[in-house]
Order: C-alpha cells, then structure tokens, then sequence
C-alpha cells in the first residue's frame, strides 16, 4: 500500500489540496455573512472526496474496464427514469431520488460516457465509419434524453467532451471537416422539428439579454464585482458585492466572482496557475499512460475540466451565455465534488500504473 | 497491420493540440480578466460602490393653500400608498397576482399595472395605488416580507376641502406625466395641473429630500447612510375670504354666474367665485372619463373660470364709463342735461330707452339712479366710439388685470375703426355707450373698475395673496369733483326709491354705491322670453357692481349672472349677502378691538 502511495503524482496532488485550501477559503467568504452550514458540509465533502480519491487509486484500472458497461447501463436507465419519476426542481428534471441520495442522472451520464468511449476506442481506431457510428450512437442516446429534460447547457458539455474523445482516438480530419460543415443543415431540420417552447428556451439561451432582470442581471452584477477587484482585490471578506448580496448562487455556481473581488486579479493568476498546472498534469499522464484506455479516459477528464473552467469563468465574467456549470473543486456542491474527486483519483490510479512501465504499443486488449 | 509508431504518433499529436487548446483558453479568460481588472477596473469599481450606496429619493410634503383666516383651501391628508421596484421583484406576475388578492383589484388593473412597469425604469419605484386608507393597505402590510421589492409607504395626499367653490382658483394636482419626467419629477409624484396648484408650483412643491441606504440585491436595507430631509413646500396664505366665497356661492345658488370681491385699497381679492364649480378633488383620486367628459360638455360649461376667462357685455354699469368720459372730455350734456322721450331717433330708426314712457329731464346723476338709456345715447354719440374706447381701456377694460391666475380673458374693447376698416355708424357707438354692442368686459375686470371708483382712481393689480405688496398699474387722472358725481349717482341707485338697486340693498349693513346692468342677450319681448322653449338661455344677463361702505369704500363687488335676469332683483342680492357678510365681520372685529381697549384701559 505504500509503495502505491508513493507512487503519487506529487504535484497533482500538490494542486489538489491547494485548489481545495482556496476553494474553501473562498467558500467562507461567500457565505460568511450567512449560513455557514454550507461551509462545514462543503468541509465533510472534501473529506469524504478525498477518501474517495485515495480510495481510486488502489482501483486496477483492468477492474474499472470490466465496470465501464454496467456503469453505462445504469446511467442510462437512470435517464430514461428521470423524466417519469424525477423531482422536478427550477421547472426541469434532472434528479432521481433513490432514497438515500439525489442523483443527478445527467452528471452520472457524463462520466459514464467518457468510460465507454475510452473503452470503445482503446481496441479500435475511430477510423472506419462503422466503429465511429457505434461511438456517435453511444454518445447520442444519452443526449437526446437530456436534452428533452431539458438541460441544454449539460447536453453541449457532453457532446464536447465526447467529441475531444473521439478525436484524440484518431477520427479523421476530413469527416470532422465534413461534419462542421454539415452543422448548420443539421441545426436547421432540428430547429424545423421543435416545439415553440423548445426553440423559446433554445433563444433564450442564446440571449440572455432578452431577460435583462433574470440572467443578464447576474452576469452584469458579476462582472461589477470581479473588475472592481482590481489587480490586488478589495481583501479577503472585504467584497462588497458578495457581501450585500448581490451576485446570484454566489457559494456555487457564481463564487468565482467572490475570489475575483476579494483576491483581485492577482487571485485570479494563482488560480489559473493551478488549473494550468492540473491539466497539463493530467494531459502528460495521458501522454505517459501504458495503456490506450487509460489514455482515453485521462484526456476525457482533462477535457471535463477544461470545459467547466472555461464555461463557467466565461459565464461569470460575460463572455458566454449563463448555463449552470460548476467550477471545479471551488463551487460549493457535493455531487459535482465528489465526482470530479472520483474522476481524479481514476487519473492518479492511471499514473500510478503507468510509473515505471513502457508506454503501449498497440491497441489490443484494452486492460494490459 | 496496424502501423504502431504512426498510431502512438498520431494519438500524440492530438494530446498536445489539445493541450495547445487548453492553453489558448486560459489565455483567453485571462485576457479578459486584465480587460476587466485592470483595464476597467476605475469604471466597475465606481459601479460596485453605487451599488452599495442605493439612492432613494424622499418626496417632499406640498406646501398648503389657506384662506386670509387660515382656513385650508389645498390641505394634505395622511395615506398609504403601494410602490413597487421591477428590479427587486423576483417573480413579477406572482406578485402582482398575490397582491391583486390581497387588495381586490380587478384584472384590468392589473395589466394596466404591468404595461406601466414595463414602460418603467427597473431601479426606480413604480406607483401601483395610493391614497390608500390604513384599513386597506393593512393586510398587504403585514405580508410585505412575501413580496420583495413591493412598499407600502405612508405619505399624504391632497384634498381641497372647498372644491366645489375653490375649483377654478385652487386648481388640482394631477400625476406626472412624460413631459414632467423630462423636466425631472418624479415617476409617483403628483404636478400642479391648474389654477394656483400650477402657477405656484415651485413653491408648494418643495425639494426632494434623499435617503442614502446601503442595500443587498434583494433590495433588502442592510444600513442607513444618512439622510438628507426633504424641505416642506411653502405654504401660502391667499387674500381669499372662504366665508365669503360660500356666502356668494350660497346667494348664487343653482344659477351660474361669477361673483368678484376686492378690496379697494389694496386690491386683494377677497372672493373670486365662478358656479357652477366642480369637485376638484376628482382629478386626484383618479378622474374617469365618463366623469371628464360630462363636465367638458356640461352647456353650463363648469370648468369655465367665469371671473377670468370669461366676457361678456356689461350692459348698463358701462354707462358709469361713459359718464367718465364724458365728465373728462367736458362734454357740455355731461354736466347739463337732456329730456329722454323713451326713444333717440338715429335717422329713420328709433332707438328704444328700456322705459316705454321716458324718464322726462335727466342730468347725469339722475341717468345714472334710474339707468336712463336716452342720456346716454346722447353722451356716447356726442363722444364719439374712439374717445369712448379709450376710456373704458383707462379704467382697465380690454386689458388683462394681471392677476396670477393666467389664462386670463382679455375683453373686448371696440378699436377706433369698426374690424372691416370703416368708421363706427352712430348707432354702433350709442349702443356701446350703453354696454351692449362689441364690448365685453370680465367680471373681475369690473370689479377692479369699482375698486378704482372707490379709491379715487387706483387702477390694482388684482393680488390672490395675502399681504402681497400693492402693485398699482396706474393712477387716472380724475378730479374729485367728477368722482363725486359719479359716485353720488351710484350712491342713490341703492338709496334713492327709485334707483334701480333700492329694493336690493337699500338696508344693507353697510351703505353701498353701486350700478346694475342687464345684457341683453337676444331681441325679444319680456314676454316672448316667458314663452320661449328654452326660455333660460335667452334670458337677460344681470350684473352689479358696487363699493361699501359709501364714505370710507373698504370693498368693491361684482356680481354676474348668466341668464339671470334683471341686474338689480338678480344679482343685487347676492351683493347684499357679500356686503353683510363682511360688514358683520369688520363690524365684529372693530368691536373686538375697542372692547379689549376699553379693557386695558380700565385696568
């Protein structure tokens, strides 16, 4: 047991334990006015992720690819299961209550995907149409059901993240080309084939301006805050904006305006530092990986990450349109942490096998 | 098969392009976080701290408009009113629903509510409803922490407790509207749409007073900055006697007319009367349109300022012009004499004096008791209609008084040549010189000429406050001797048996000069008029004017009224009942003084 503990990616964890030091800190600021329940519950999550973490990395990768369909299966069932049995939260479903814990069927779906396709691809080539039509299969049943939820912004970060997999596994420039250049034909027989309430909720999306009290109100508010921060920000528990209240869900899906307006954009650098660190952390161990699956999965995550960093500071500050995408191991949120802990402990017990061993050679088996 | 070293290559390059992609990204966000931080850091700074500080204005308490007594004409009465900031507001249309039942108001309320926050300014307060008693607004009150970004604020709201009487001179206040806004009111706030209400404006109003409050999102109040108090509009003490005003109002009764009374030396306006009036407090609880439109085309038109804006031919009180000038142009018949046969024959016509049987010899005193028309034919003929003209212009005819109470009605004064550039026949001038013709005068322009009358020439600005200073617009220059005949002449209209006003005001309770008049308003005979289908339309109208006491003239009255018929049995005794009023209260008041004198003195 040691011996695996030692061979702990030092930095990755490094980056970890400060994200997770800064992600409560900032926590603390956004809720110490009020409720700090959110604070010491946020504090058992990480103590419960992190077991989880070290908990993954003695996981034989060979025992999550016999997993990988079974997983796939289940969060399926779940999706189709949401929209009959659901809560209904926000005006949309996408919680299944299985009694002891919410489950948010599209969140499991995500991870769920990303170990199938690595899976698929370990073995094959995403060169010849038929192993790919498999692929856009797998990823398609899933985002149509949550789509109709409906839940648009988790539909994108699926189909992106899904898209980066099938990629890296080798599908053809051409087809890709081809494929962007029959988006727009695509969109428009989609569009052609929606109900009034869908394309409202499609325009909406893409205006949030329409709505200038509901969501353009947020962003503006938002980016008051993280530009009156400054380059050395207002001082930790100073910010007024957070304070007063008034940024929205600023202990989730808001909360990096909060470090922006308290930390200035000197927090901001250190912040994007460690993401940086983290996913060229995560890329590298995808480079050094013995295996073609665990390569896969490695790239998946990183993209993962990519995109809710991106989305979601791109929300906040104005550049992209409000979907509610958390932002990693800094939005307060149980499910989205423990995953996100899940995922990384896979990725550590992938560089943990990977220490020492050749990289691979061919695609075969997936799980040697 | 499978070319190994190409797939691991291939593989390879994808990671670092999209590792190249990874980077591309965070360079992307921390560009625009140096654009935010940095660059426009002075701009979202100073919009973080407006934010904080949220500026909310506190309407001022109008100024109040009270009678010479203190009696309150424009008065504020306590009430609620229910606001309500779209921004704070997190579901509008539950709220308006939740509301909508608490206070019972009706569906089309509602959507009239909601175009009005649409059109809105989503940081400023919208006013939903207001002068709202306790009772109503209770309940909304004590669930007011259910709805975010609704008030219910206590403020005042205006009430005139003599508008039916007051109406035309008070004025109303109405609610702002776009072209107020612009000049910068307030979206709740109310303007003054009329009478002294609008031309006082600026001083009832007040300042705005501002509340600095540091505020959540939610538009909940975290502390109080400070406060700047809003200053009270200044209150304002009108010259008017509403006593008096009722007393004419009460003499008038049902009938429409207008009754003037200023004081003679000061030209302060004591009552200013025009009837019908209207219930001016209507425009502000909300006026309706069925309301609006029946007073707009009411034949007695009430939203008429009668005192003001109104003309109309002054009929036999002119002849106290014509006299004046005649006195003054030493017309020989002024002083002399002449025999009135009941007609003045103008070559083949016959013009009629309102005595079939004639007055016999009259001299311009006795023209002036019994009204005689054929004097005055004579007079004005021999004047000539440019001198006369310019005489009833000196005594302020055909010329705004200038009191603050625009718009006002000029009159009309014949010019020097008839409108069609011809000479005026002789015709046109004697019946001029009787009041009747082209000239039309405003009943507070013929209160004025009394006024002048009484205080020996003075022609005044009319004055609505109390206090104001005089303003005299010009001094005539009229012998005392001239005056006398004229006002020995008035004096016996009331006095002598057979002047016209005798019966009227002979017993008044102080002793009055005066002249009545009686406007033809079509030929026809006495008894035509009793037959005739709409008989009061086309009945004469009446006038008096007249100053009291006689030898030491306090006040001057005129009374018009619209079809009333004869001038001395129609409009006299609603001069009586001025008169008395006043002279009572003087009378009381002199008594008051000695008797606290005599007090004093035994003391």
């Amino acid at each position: 047991m040691m011996g695996t503990l030692h061979k702990v990616d030092k930095i990755l964890l490094g980056c970890l334990l400060a994200l997770a030091v800064i992600g409560m800190a900032t926590l603390f600021a956004a809720v110490h006015s009020g409720d700090l329940s959110v604070w010491y519950k946020q504090g058992v999550y990480w103590l419960v992720g992190l077991a989880a973490f070290f908990f993954m990395c003695f996981i034989p990768l060979r025992f999550v690819g016999l997993m990988v369909w079974p997983i796939y299966g289940l969060a399926l069932l779940a999706l189709v299961l949401t929209p009959l049995i659901g809560d209904v939260h926000m005006g949309a479903r996408r919680w299944l209550d299985l009694g002891f814990v919410n489950l948010q069927s599209s969140e499991l779906m995500k991870w769920a995907l990303l170990l199938v396709l690595a899976y698929w691809f370990s073995m094959r080539e995403a060169s010849t149409l038929k192993d790919v039509s498999v692929a856009l299969l797998l990823m398609i049943v899933p985002a149509g059901l949550i789509v109709i939820q409906p839940d648009l912004g988790t539909t994108l970060v699926l189909l992106l993240a899904a898209m980066v997999v099938i990629l890296v596994a080798g599908f053809p420039w051409k087809w890709f080309v081809g494929l962007l250049a029959l988006s727009p034909f695509a969109g428009y027989v989609l569009w052609q084939n929606m109900h009034d309430y869908q394309r409202g909720r499609v325009l909406s999306f893409l205006n949030p301006e329409s709505d200038p009290l509901g969501k353009g109100y947020h962003v503006i508010q938002s980016s008051i805050a993280i530009g009156s921060g400054g380059l050395f920000g207002k001082g930790y528990l100073q910010g007024s904006q957070s304070r007063l209240h008034f940024l929205p869900e600023q202990h989730t899906d808001f909360i990096f305006a909060v470090l922006a307006e308290e930390g200035g954009l000197l927090a901001v650098a250190v912040l994007f530092v460690l993401y940086a660190v983290l996913i060229s952390r995560i890329l590298m161990i995808a480079l050094r990986a013995h295996t073609r699956f665990g390569g896969l999965i490695s790239v998946g995550i990183a993209t993962v990450f990519s995109l809710y960093i991106f989305v979601n500071i791109g929300m906040v500050s104005g550049m992209l349109p409000v979907v509610g995408v958390p932002l990693p191991f800094i939005s307060y949120g149980g499910s989205a942490l423990l995953s996100m802990l899940v995922a990384l402990g896979l990725v550590m017990r992938i560089s943990i096998e990977s220490h020492g061993q050749v990289s691979w050679q061919r695609p075969g088996s997936p799980l040697v | 098969m499978w070319n190994q070293f190409e797939l691991r290559q291939r593989y390879n390059l994808r990671v670092y392009l999209f590792f190249a992609a990874v980077v591309c990204m965070v360079l992307l966000l921390f560009g625009r976080m140096v654009q935010l931080q940095w660059i426009q850091y002075t701009q979202h700074f100073i919009q973080s701290e407006g934010n904080r500080i949220h500026v909310s204005p506190i309407l001022p308490t109008r100024g109040m408009m009270t009678d010479r007594d203190g009696v309150g004409l424009a008065v504020n009465k306590v009430s609620y009113k229910i606001t309500l900031i779209p921004e704070r507001v997190e579901n509008l249309g539950e709220t308006l629903a939740s509301v909508q039942e608490l206070m019972h108001w009706d569906d089309k309320r509602i959507t009239r509510l909601k175009k009005k926050i649409k059109q809105s300014r989503s940081d400023r307060q919208v006013l939903l409803k207001d002068q709202l008693p306790w009772k109503i607004v209770a309940p909304l009150a004590a669930r007011l922490h259910h709805f975010s970004g609704v008030n219910v604020v206590a403020g005042t709201h205006r009430e005139y407790p003599f508008a039916m009487q007051t109406a035309h001179m008070v004025g109303y206040l109405s609610l702002v509207r776009d072209v107020d806004v612009e000049k910068g009111y307030l979206r709740m706030e109310y303007v003054g749409r009329s009478g002294l209400e609008r031309i006082l404006e600026s001083r009832l109003h007040g300042e705005l007073g501002y509340k600095h409050e540091e505020v959540n999102a939610r538009g909940r109040r975290v502390a109080l900055i400070k406060t700047v108090r809003p200053k009270t509009g200044e209150n304002i003490t009108l010259s008017i006697d509403v006593g008096m005003q009722q007393v004419a109002a009460q003499a008038l009764g049902e009938r429409t007319g207008a009754v003037v009374v200023m004081d003679v030396r000061t030209g302060e306006v004591l009552t200013l009367l025009s009837m019908p009036g209207y219930d001016s407090n209507k425009f502000i609880t909300g006026l309706d349109n069925v309301q609006w439109k029946s007073w707009l085309e009411d034949i007695e038109k009430p939203l008429l300022n009668r005192t003001t804006q109104a003309a109309y031919p002054p009929a036999s009180t002119m002849k106290l012009v014509t006299s004046f000038g005649g006195l003054e142009q030493g017309i020989r018949l002024a002083t002399g004499s002449t025999t009135c046969p009941g007609y003045v024959e103008l070559a083949d016509r016959k013009i009629r004096c309102w005595k079939k049987k004639g007055h016999g010899k009259v001299d311009i005193h006795d023209a002036i008791v019994h009204s005689c028309d054929v004097y005055f034919y004579e007079l004005g003929d021999a004047l000539g209609m440019s001198r006369l003209a310019d005489t009833a212009r000196e005594w302020g005819f055909g010329e705004k008084t200038g009191i603050n109470l625009p718009p006002e009605s000029r009159g009309n004064v014949p010019n020097k040549r008839h409108p069609s550039g011809r000479n005026w026949y002789r015709g046109e001038t004697m019946i001029t010189a009787i009041g009747q013709g082209s000239i039309t005068v405003t009943p507070l322009q013929m209160a004025r000429f009394t006024a002048a009358i009484a205080n020996g020439g003075k022609i005044l600005t009319p004055l609505l406050e109390k206090g104001e200073a005089v303003k005299v617009v010009r001094q005539l220059d009229v012998s005392p001797k001239q005056l006398n005949k004229v006002r020995q002449g008035m004096r016996d209209v009331v006095a002598d048996r057979k002047g016209t006003a005798y019966w009227q005001l002979s017993r008044a309770h102080w002793t009055v000069a005066g002249k009545t008049g009686t406007a033809q308003v079509v030929k026809m005979s006495d008894d035509e008029k009793r037959t005739f289908s709409d008989a009061k339309h086309h009945q004469d109208h009446a006038w008096f004017m007249g100053y009291a006491p006689f030898d030491t003239p306090e006040i001057a009255v005129a009374v018009f009224v619209e079809n009333g018929g004869h001038g001395g049995s129609a409009a006299g005794p609603v001069a009586r009942a001025v008169v008395d009023y006043w002279a009572d209260k003087m009378d009381e008041r002199r008594k008051a003084i000695k008797d606290k004198k005599q007090v004093q003195e035994e003391l």
